[in-house]
């Protein structure tokens, strides 16, 4: 079987194009050595950058920004390959473990947090301890521990951050002049005004933290949810979750018959007004959305005044990267005061940075501090006043396989 | 020996690609799969899928979205045929329009599905505006429903085609000559229908059927974008394990697409023994 299995793939191999420069599959070699070595074995290869496609701009970002830099400065060409769930990469990386591919893999890199990240160490997927290697890896506060653990699991080396996000909901002030704002008003708010809710069924990213966040309010705070998984506790928070929100479900878009299926498709409910609210884990995309014309001008982000989950999110490499050299450089571009400025640009993207302004020179934390912010984003002073943090991946996979059971059934 | 070389291109993609694809598939359903530490082969995740009610909710749902398409399908495309066959001023045109939809992809279809029938589609903001409904939730649900009415319509709207062309081929190749007979012993319309025209297309008819159910009933994208959250039909139920973040959910999510593959080749079993009358 395993033969037949290997066998396949070799064929599938041969078809594709030769892959061209030097082979920097072996880390070893890399870790600690010369960053201008590192460099000059990435000039002419490519690199290919796996990350969720669902966003024009962070997609413009990615393709033109960091890849017109790799291409002007390094000479690497960037794929950038878009995908809907990053568990699909994870996969690829997986199979081709499975197969015996330990130094010619399709993936280099891949945008990732949370229970994929947990995934990928489980299976020794992730290759790790070069984050020192990285010039720019000087910028990484490893002692902050929402970044030295991605959803309270260790990063041990084997991500960097680049971005931190933080949920915040969004309204449309033309139809709501006063939208709820903490879990306990939006219980009631959609009790009162049936059908103009809904949220993404887990596993859906941010349907799934949206539950969450009731999750949080039936616990009454994450406080006692933080830590290794409690079987105890998860009953008893879990049985009032899906409650509050089996009530809930006669009242929301279509009874609750059915649920979408992925925030884009929430979006467009929002842009539609078929729903009245939306949310999402990056704040600034109500910003975008306005600007690129999907969501009308009165469209405005809003925070919750008993707190909203934030996270931080990263980048990996396979362990069977050919290319690891020109990922290391990608990264390391990633990382960069200019990159992390372009992308915290409302007009952008408008992600908050993965690194740590502080540990730049005072002209990074200049032009950092004249970026501007997008007026019907909610502020991220306002936002950050009241940050929850994220669960262990324990607790996120027992509370959407309880969704699934309970509630989306 | 020479058909033997000539096929041997094509044999050799669909064996090693498609029959390796499927031996993967089959050794990863049995809990095969060393790098995460499954090497004790068993039945086991069957077991799981079977003692699933999700499961059965998905496969009666796949099967009625097979059924029904293939069915609106036939009916609408043996009609068009008919019609299509006797030369009429403008059959050139309706000829090609009839053909339109074969060029255009399932998922463009589905998003034009999309754009007209949700309640927030032009068919809703028609109605809207001739005050037929004040928000758009009082627009009929046509997509994401229980019943699949969304991607049921889009199967019909694309397959229709496909198997008129075909049917249509048949009652050319057939010609008029039988059911001049027929006429000529006094057999009215339904019976020239029932006794000539449908025994002679009937296994072109058949295997065409055969080929649109196989599709319908593992094909991903369509219910993946018209479908309600739950149930979900098979191929989105299966690729929902294939992509669960717990690795043990796979040898799952390999055992519902076996069943996929195995319903599938029942569906071109029937298609070869039509063929083979033929």
């Amino acid at each position: 079987m395993r033969d037949i299995h290997t066998t396949v793939l070799a064929a599938a191999m041969t078809v594709l194009p030769a892959l061209a420069a030097a082979d920097t599959d072996d880390g070893d070699s890399l870790i600690g050595a010369d960053w201008d070595t590192i460099v000059a074995q990435a000039r002419g290869g490519e690199v290919n950058f796996f990350l969720w496609g669902g966003s024009d701009d962070i997609n413009r970002y990615v393709t033109e920004y960091v890849g017109g830099i790799l291409a002007d400065d390094y000479d690497i060409t960037l794929n950038r390959v878009g995908l809907n769930d990053t568990a699909e990469a994870v996969n690829i990386v997986l199979g081709e473990a499975e197969a015996g591919i330990d130094d010619a893999g399709s993936v280099d890199m891949i945008w990732i947090n949370g229970e994929n990240f947990r995934t990928m160490k489980q299976a020794d997927l992730a290759w790790c301890g070069y984050v020192d290697t990285l010039p720019n890896g000087a910028l990484i506060d490893w002692d902050n521990p929402s970044i030295a653990n991605d959803f309270g699991l260790p990063v041990d080396g084997c991500e960097v951050p680049w971005s931190t996000a933080q949920f915040a909901f969004a309204t449309n002030t033309a139809l709501v002049e006063d939208p709820p704002r903490s879990i306990a008003e939006l219980i009631d708010w959609v009790a009162d005004n049936p059908g103009q809710f809904t949220y993404p069924a887990p596993p859906d990213f941010n349907g799934a933290v949206f539950v969450r966040h009731v999750f949080y309010h039936a616990a009454g705070g994450p406080d006692r949810l933080l830590g290794d998984f409690d079987q105890a506790t998860f009953d008893a928070v879990a049985a009032e979750t899906w409650d509050i929100l089996n009530a809930m479900e006669p009242d929301l878009w279509r009874e609750g018959a059915t649920y979408p299926q992925s925030l884009s498709a929430m979006e467009q409910l929002f842009a539609n007004q078929e729903v009245a609210l939306t949310f999402n884990y990056e704040p600034a995309s109500v910003g975008v959305n306005i600007e690129n014309g999907t969501f009308p001008p009165t469209a405005r982000g809003y925070a919750l005044t008993d707190g909203t989950i934030a996270n931080t999110n990263y980048t990996v490499i396979p362990y069977n990267s050919p290319n690891k050299a020109a990922a290391l450089v990608l990264q390391n571009v990633l990382l960069s005061v200019e990159a992390q400025i372009e992308k915290a640009d409302p007009a952008v993207w408008g992600a908050r940075p993965g690194i740590d302004f502080g540990r730049a020179d005072a002209a990074a934390q200049a032009a950092f501090a004249a970026v501007g912010r997008h007026p019907d984003v909610v502020p991220v002073a306002e936002l950050s006043a009241n940050a929850l943090p994220e669960l262990q991946a324990d607790w996120i996979a027992a509370i959407e396989q309880g969704w699934l059971d309970n509630v989306g059934n | 020996m020479r058909v033997a070389l000539l096929l041997a291109p094509a044999l050799s993609v669909i064996v090693v690609l498609f029959g390796g694809g499927m031996a993967v598939a089959v050794s990863r359903s049995v809990g095969w799969m060393p790098v995460i530490g499954l090497t004790d082969p068993s039945l086991a995740a069957y077991a799981v899928v079977f003692a699933d009610p999700d499961f059965w909710a998905s496969f009666a749902l796949s099967l009625h979205i097979a059924l029904t398409s293939t069915a609106l399908a036939a009916v609408l495309a043996v009609a068009s045929a008919l019609l299509l066959r006797h030369s009429f001023a403008g059959r050139g045109i309706v000829a090609f329009l009839f053909q339109l939809n074969l060029t255009v992809p399932h998922l463009v279809g589905a998003i034009g599905i999309l754009y007209l029938f949700s309640q927030s589609g032009a068919f809703a903001r028609l109605a809207y505006q001739a005050g037929a409904i004040a928000v758009p939730g009082d627009f009929p649900a046509l997509v994401f429903d229980p019943y699949a009415i969304g991607i049921i319509a889009q199967y019909v709207w694309k397959e229709a085609p496909f198997i008129g062309l075909i049917v249509l081929a048949n009652l050319q190749s057939v010609g008029e000559d039988w059911e001049g007979v027929a006429r000529s012993l006094g057999a009215g319309p339904w019976q020239r229908l029932r006794h000539v025209v449908l025994p002679m297309i009937g296994p072109g008819l058949v295997s065409a059927c055969a080929i649109v159910f196989a599709f319908a009933f593992g094909a991903y994208e369509i219910p993946a974008l018209l479908g309600a959250s739950h149930p979900p039909a098979m191929p989105v139920a299966a690729y929902r394990a294939f992509t669960d973040v717990d690795l043990a959910q796979r040898p799952r999510a390999m055992a519902m697409s076996v069943v996929i593959a195995v319903v599938a080749g029942v569906a071109i079993w029937a298609y070869l023994r039509a063929a083979r009358r033929a």
